[in-house]
């Protein structure tokens, strides 16, 4: 019996454009998996951002659209508002890293939040500017050294990382919000069941749901792929806690 | 007789698959790939293979493009 | 006829409603925030699209966003606040998305003030965004041209599927004049074969102005550049006043071209032969009709409230074929009637005796 295959919602011959051992492929992996799982597929529309997030449209089967950088969840507003008032009912999420989603775009993020607008935010969290090689972003842990914080970030300079999945969960609009890691399979599994039930949250109506999604970043942070899970494990989620911060459902 | 199907074109060689994998049958190749370093292959003489996909589920690439697992 | 009192703001709103707009995203500024008013009273009871953004910003990117579907969409904003839109506009132009962008000009640089003005005649016309693209650009006159522009403004942004700029000032914007809300004269335009709406029994969609191929980005802004040509050749519209005979020409564009038509009537009634030639597409520039009016021309008189910014589009147009002066004041106390014949009188002196 064949227990995996490729899924159906990833284009045929493509080829994931991201460095050696990142997790962005799992992370895009998994999406696909939960569109095919929900029946998605054709009635789906993915919202781009900029990054190393910015090229979803490559790898993913279904209708997609760039967004400016930062803009993503206010493109998603519009792109579920308008179907809405044509009387469609379209499944509409963001693809985004945490540049894109917690810094120059966090008043878009924050306010679609807020209004509670129904679709979902995936938030790849490497802690870094990945695509332009590795700058200090909103999420750089305290001390972490990145090329624009060689001495690592310090609060003097640099201030205060942010809690995103936290931060989101305060916000009344939102139905879910959660923050998973990728670094072994008990986590990407559950990673996987928090993507669904983001999914399936929008799909009921629920309101914003979002999954913040810790992931490695082995070139810029110089680490082999299996010592960036490490970090991941032993470190990052010291200070960036795994767990589901607002579930509509058991609150 | 559980197996994998491995896509050359796609491995990266971040080796997290052998990592995983209980049975140690996936291997560094003899063949380089394009990020210029040995790519894995499935080497499973005893048929140890179990089906269990976690080879699958870690890999970034989707390298790992089919597992079957016998019943 | 059904004439009705309208102010220009309300019938912007009360014509896109009337021509299909089902998605509206707005953020308040003075002097156009009555066309968001407007129509969060109209558009949420019969169940549109309608939000109150968090920021300009946000708004043109949900217009981004919601014009991909294939809606209808507007936002509308005033000057300062449309610099903030630059960025989303240039993706749409890349993107191929229909958007209409109302600016209700006030007075600028930053955040300048509340008066009209029309300093944002090279933003709109120039792009304000990085990159090769263009914006249509049309320029209402009166508060029947907010009803008869925005019509076209739909109909261009659909046809060609780029964004379209409606450029009226605060004085447009806040003045109430008799109009009549017509039918909306232009056909749909099947969006069928690009919008997104779910890959249902066809293959997926992909939009984007990302392309790291360089031949391909090449390829598509040459494209961009051939159905500017398209939109250059087919879509040049304005208006000419006493033309005919016209050896001294008077340039303006949206309000200052009613009181250039003033200007006119005066200068008739002491023998000049003058005209008034009004682009109403301010991009596309109606360079080869002026250009003709010019070489029977003396004088062309380009009058603006700003320091001449069509005035760079009037001399490309005469070129060597006529005179170019300018009369302008940017912002506020816009110029008076008495004021433009001071400086026309101080222009036209040397060759009429008779003024």
């Amino acid at each position: 019996m064949q227990v995996f295959s490729v899924p159906k919602s990833i284009k045929q011959n493509s080829n994931f454009t991201f460095c050696s051992g990142c997790d962005h492929g799992v992370a895009i992996k998994l999406v696909a998996q939960t569109i095919d799982e929900l029946n998605l597929q054709d009635e789906t529309i993915a919202i781009a951002s900029s990054g190393c997030s910015v090229l979803l449209y490559d790898f993913l089967d279904v209708d997609c659209l760039e967004a400016p950088h930062g803009r993503a969840c206010a493109v998603a507003t519009g792109v579920k508002r308008a179907h809405k008032a044509m009387g469609n009912n379209k499944f509409v999420f963001t693809y985004q890293g945490d540049g894109d989603f917690a810094s120059i775009g966090l008043a878009e993020s924050m306010h679609s939040a807020l209004r509670g607008e129904n679709i979902t935010a995936i938030c790849i969290n490497n802690t870094n500017y990945g695509m332009t090689g590795g700058q200090l972003g909103p999420t750089t842990a305290l001390g972490q050294i990145t090329t624009t914080s060689p001495k690592g970030r310090n609060i003097e300079y640099h201030g205060f990382p942010i809690k995103t999945a936290e931060q989101i969960a305060l916000c009344d609009g939102v139905s879910y919000s959660a923050r998973v890691a990728l670094y072994d399979i008990k986590n990407i599994i559950n990673a996987k069941n928090s993507i669904k039930k983001a999914f399936e949250y929008q799909k009921k109506g629920l309101g914003f749901s979002f999954v913040e999604i810790l992931s490695s970043c082995p070139t810029n942070w110089k680490l082999s792929p299996k010592k960036s899970h490490e970090k991941i494990k032993n470190e990052l989620t010291n200070i960036y806690p795994l767990g589901v911060f607002k579930d509509i459902n058991n609150d | 007789m559980s197996y994998i199907k491995i896509d050359k074109n796609k491995c990266k060689s971040c080796y997290l698959c052998m990592d995983v994998c209980p049975k140690k049958i996936i291997q560094k190749s003899n063949e380089l790939g394009k990020t210029g370093e040995y790519i894995v292959e499935f080497k499973d003489e005893k048929n140890e293979c179990l089906g269990c996909a976690q080879c699958a589920i870690v890999c970034p690439e989707i390298a790992i493009t089919e597992v079957h697992k016998n019943e | 006829m059904n004439k009705e009192l309208l102010k220009g703001n309300i019938a912007i709103a009360k014509a896109a409603l009337n021509c299909g707009c089902n998605c509206y995203f707005g953020y308040p500024i003075t002097p156009q925030t009555e066309i968001g008013e407007y129509l969060s009273k109209q558009m949420p009871a019969n169940k549109l699209a309608y939000v109150c953004a968090e920021s300009e910003i946000a708004a043109i990117n949900m217009a981004l966003g919601a014009a991909s579907t294939g809606a209808k969409v507007m936002t509308s904003s005033s000057s300062c606040a449309v610099s903030l839109m630059q960025e989303a506009i240039s993706y749409a132009s890349s993107d191929e998305l229909p958007i209409v962008i109302v600016n209700v000009m006030r007075a600028g640089p930053g955040q300048g003030y509340i008066f009209p003005s029309q300093g944002d005649y090279n933003q709109a016309t120039i792009g304000g965004g990085n990159g090769d693209y263009k914006t249509i650009v049309l320029s209402p006159s009166s508060v029947q041209e907010c009803i008869d522009l925005t019509y076209r403004a739909f109909y261009l942004a659909q046809k060609y599927r780029t964004p379209v700029i409606l450029l009226a000032d605060g004085l447009l914007g806040q003045m109430a004049e008799a109009a009549e809300l017509t039918e909306n004269p232009y056909p749909e335009i099947d969006n069928s074969n690009w919008r997104l709406d779910g890959a249902k029994n066809r293959p997926s969609r992909e939009i984007h102005s990302l392309e790291p191929d360089q031949n391909k980005l090449n390829r598509h802004i040459v494209k961009l550049y051939q159905k500017y040509s398209a939109i250059e050749q087919n879509e040049c519209d304005y208006e000419e006043y006493k033309t005919q005979d016209a050896e001294v020409i008077i340039t303006a564009f949206g309000t200052m071209a009613r009181y250039a038509k003033a200007l006119c009537n005066h200068y008739r009634n002491k023998g000049v032969k003058i005209g008034l030639f009004r682009p109403k597409t301010l991009y596309p520039f109606p360079y080869k009709r002026l250009n003709e009016l010019s070489q029977k021309a003396k004088i062309v008189i380009d009058i603006e409230m700003n320091m001449g910014q069509m005035l760079k589009d009037v001399r490309l147009a005469v070129l060597s074929n006529a005179q170019v002066a300018f009369i302008g004041k940017p912002v506020g106390d816009w110029l008076r009637e008495e004021e433009m014949i001071n400086a026309a009188n101080n222009i036209l002196k040397e060759r009429y005796a008779s003024i």
